[in-house]
């Protein structure tokens, strides 16, 4: 047996293409795509190759510069998530006409479910519904095969192509074979199972993969007929040969009807169009067990039944375990600016953004989160609705979720509802400088805190252009965040420690008050602290051991504004009890408690973040 | 043969390394696999959830009621995942409770669930560190010896996955949490 290796599918991308000869590859991070680029690095210096590779600063510029080497005459990828390929529309669009000297595969990840991306999409439908031809993977070992044959086929067509995963392929795992694999004409894999006429099903990605476990699970493997399509569009005849053979035909795909389309009038087609596959949502294993289950009842085909038992949710109902919803690490420096964002004006509005701060929402202080950059956008459309009508109105506060508070007639007292946006360093660069370029050139007043926590932590850590470093690791040509704040002529630009809660309340206020004394905004903040998990030094950062739970009478306050799981709330003591596995020490929680403003613990707090920050 | 292996969890305390390990272990031995690993948005602290299928499977996902072997590294994810395992099947749970709460354990019962209750966290702490806590658990797993998961095999796998100054600690951790299986399995015969 030739060599083998464990690898994720997005490692097993990266690997054909780099046995596809690769020699450009750019990217943007995104989960599910954000594993690629660094792979591809991995497999540059195992076999010595000369690729160059660069984490753009967004999609667009990703695309561009692959574009522009692979109508050079490169081999060229550019990689992103589902939604990043909206950033990249515009050159994606007209560039699909270009000729290329080289090829261009264009990689796309999508997120059925959606699990972390703010819409569901699929890039296969964007390529189809453009004609631009698109590669569907359904395993890490599909995906390599697949990369390297994409890379191939769009230098042979000269136009660019798409290769479309999704995080069920992305982030599987599996024995990879090393070896180089040969070129061949046609990777449509076409008819798996010939059966009856009854049924047959045509699926492609990882939906094929589930759907033919679930026919050996229901006993429907002799019984059903299965075809599994590589390449999307140009779709095979073969495909719609299949097709018009089989009385029903039943089409399993994530995330839209794109071989529902094509194969459409061919027969009794049974998808998303008839109700029989859900409209939103991953394909999970229960969810395709009960469409085949479904669907070959109805056509009359004999199958093994499952049907759950309902015993086990009856017993485990009994038992009381926590929820797990999605949190921000223990020490966080994001949760202590949307403390103290919140804290310095509760009734704000609070525009949020794309990241691991999209979380503030649990927090009270994210209102909105549309894309990347739009935090700046939505702030400068709301000063403009909010200064029309002299005040926030009742209409505006309920657009926004807070129709409860505060009352109206309080809300008229204020000349103007403060707006605190709040964006971080990596999404800042992305999209939000021609925004906070706009805002500032036009004077509207909002107060923005940029959370640079030094890196681009969601998606695992890669390198922002404050930072200077380079994909590869070089660093050069750092780009400090205020300097080019300032360039736009924002008048109001401090820089703080976030852990530093009363300086960032005090911070805060003094944003808002000169918009109020110059009438000219953006004011800008900048929270600066170091992600933990990017510095590792969280553990350090204070000798001893803040414990709030000797004096905690269960008012929950932190809980509700603070929430730190390194911090959970004990159902049975009622109150508070510190986690050790997760608390790092960072003592901001002991600005929270209630109990504290005033006693010996919260001064010696304060001087514990003085003597951190150096302030 | 084939098997389906759910590992449940949450961050940061060795889920995913775990089941690296677990296929590691099953393509040395000349096995097809395919896992998938699921977790949340956040870092450390959520809810993670890894499946893998060993053997003539297509795809890594794990249905309800199907998997064989249910591996929880903390006690709330067992329930939280224990639509997942079938009929029959085998469940090995890290908590230092002794004692199964009474519901469940009927129902565990009606479904002939194999179930074991082990303080991998104790036993990892007194070999070493409470992040080999994952080690223990396979330890414990191998004492079972399904498929390719023999002790050995096992421990080759981690030897490959886990830095060569930490493998003597993981080695202990996990040999000792084969020990404990030996213990408790012979404790159970004499008291059914």
């Amino acid at each position: 047996m030739s060599a083998r290796e464990v690898m994720i599918g997005n490692q097993a991308i990266a690997l054909g293409l780099v046995q596809g000869g690769l020699e450009v590859a750019s990217a943007y991070p995104g989960t599910p795509s954000s594993e690629i680029l660094p792979a591809v690095i991995d497999f540059k210096r195992r076999y010595g190759k000369d690729i160059h590779i660069e984490w753009s600063v967004n999609e667009r510029v990703a695309m561009e510069v692959a574009f522009g080497a692979a109508m050079a005459g490169k081999r060229a990828a550019c990689m992103m998530k589902q939604v990043g390929l909206n950033v990249a529309f515009v050159p994606f669009i007209k560039g699909k006409d270009l000729p290329l000297e080289g090829g261009l595969v264009v990689i796309s990840c999508d997120d059925p479910g959606p699990q972390s991306s703010q819409t569901e999409q699929d890039s296969r439908l964007i390529a189809a519904l453009f004609g631009v031809p698109v590669f569907d993977v359904s395993s890490p070992e599909d995906a390599r095969l697949l990369a390297a044959y994409a890379l191939a086929y769009s230098s042979r067509i000269k136009k660019p192509v798409v290769l479309r995963s999704t995080h069920r392929v992305s982030h599987a795992r599996e024995a990879i074979g090393l070896e180089t694999p040969t070129p061949h004409g046609a990777i449509d894999e076409g008819v798996k199972l010939t059966n009856g006429t009854q049924l047959g099903i045509v699926s492609s990605g990882m939906g094929f993969n589930v759907a033919s476990d679930v026919l050996d699970e229901l006993g429907l493997e002799h019984t059903v007929s299965l075809y599994k399509a590589a390449q999307i569009f140009p779709c095979s005849q073969k495909l719609l040969r299949f097709a018009r053979s089989l009385e029903n035909l039943l089409v399993i795909e994530e995330t839209d009807e794109v071989l529902e389309a094509l194969v459409s009038g061919t027969t009794r087609v049974l998808g998303r169009t008839s109700g029989h596959v859900p409209r939103q949502g991953e394909l999970t294993y229960d969810v395709v067990r009960a469409i085949i289950q479904a669907v070959s009842g109805e056509v009359g085909l004999k199958s093994r039944s499952f049907s759950p038992d309902a015993d086990i949710e009856a017993a485990v109902s009994t038992i009381s375990f926590p929820p797990r919803p999605p949190k921000l690490c223990a020490g966080c420096p994001h949760r202590a600016s949307f403390y103290a964002m919140r804290q310095a004006f509760p009734k704000a509005v609070f525009p949020g953004d794309i990241g691991c701060y999209t979380l503030g929402t649990s927090q009270g202080a994210v209102d909105t989160c549309v894309d990347m950059g739009g935090s700046i956008g939505l702030a400068s459309g709301f000063f403009e609705a909010f200064r029309q009508d002299g005040v926030a109105s009742g209409a505006q506060r309920s657009l926004l979720g807070k129709a409860s508070e505060p009352s109206p007639s309080a809300k008229a007292k204020d000349a103007e509802t403060p707006i605190l946006a709040s964006i971080g360093d990596s999404t800042l660069f992305h999209a939000g400088l021609p925004l906070l370029y706009d805002a500032a050139a036009k004077g509207k007043r909002f107060i923005l805190v940029i959370m640079d926590n030094g890196t681009t932590a969601m998606t695992g850590m890669q390198p922002t252009p404050q930072s200077g470093i380079r994909a590869e690791g070089v660093s050069e040509h750092a780009i400090p965040i205020e300097e080019a704040v300032r360039g736009f002529g924002v008048g109001f630009v401090k820089t703080l420690d976030p852990y530093d809660i009363p300086g960032m309340i005090r911070t805060v206020r003094e944003a808002e008050g000169h918009l109020r004394k110059t009438g000219r905004g953006p004011a800008v903040v900048v929270a600066r602290h170091p992600c933990l998990l990017s510095a590792k030094t969280g553990k350090k950062a204070y000798s001893d051991t803040l414990d709030l739970t000797a004096e905690c009478d269960g008012c929950g306050i932190c809980v509700k504004l603070f929430g730190c799981p390194g911090a959970p709330f004990d159902e049975a003591q009622g109150r508070i009890r510190r986690d050790e596995g997760v608390c790092v020490n960072c003592g901001v929680c002991g600005f929270v408690c209630p109990k504290k403003k005033d006693g010996n613990r919260r001064s010696r707090c304060e001087k514990r973040v003085d003597a951190k920050i150096g302030a | 043969m084939k098997w389906e292996i759910v590992c449940t969890g949450i961050g940061g305390r060795g889920v995913l390394l775990a089941s690296a390990v677990l296929i590691e272990t099953a393509t040395s031995a000349g096995y097809h696999a395919m896992a998938s690993d699921e977790l949340g948005m956040s870092q450390r602290g959520g809810s993670v959830v890894s499946m893998l299928k060993v053997g003539s499977f297509r795809s890594p996902f794990v249905g309800r009621e199907n998997a064989d072997v249910l591996l929880s590294f903390e006690e709330s994810e067992f329930y939280r995942n224990l639509t997942f395992l079938k009929a029959g099947g085998l469940a090995i749970v890290n908590s230092a409770q002794r004692e199964i709460p009474g519901p469940v354990r009927t129902l565990l019962g009606a479904r002939r669930i194999d179930c074991h209750f082990v303080d991998a966290d104790a036993i990892a702490t007194r070999n070493g560190s409470i992040q080999a806590s994952n080690m223990a658990m396979l330890g414990f797993f191998s004492h079972f010896a399904i498929g390719p998961y023999t002790f050995e095999n096992i421990l080759s796998a981690i030897g490959r996955r886990v830095p060569s100054k930490l493998f003597e600690m993981n080695k202990s951790v996990c040999d000792e949490g084969r020990n404990e299986a030996g213990r408790t399995l012979a404790m159970s015969e004499v008291q059914p």
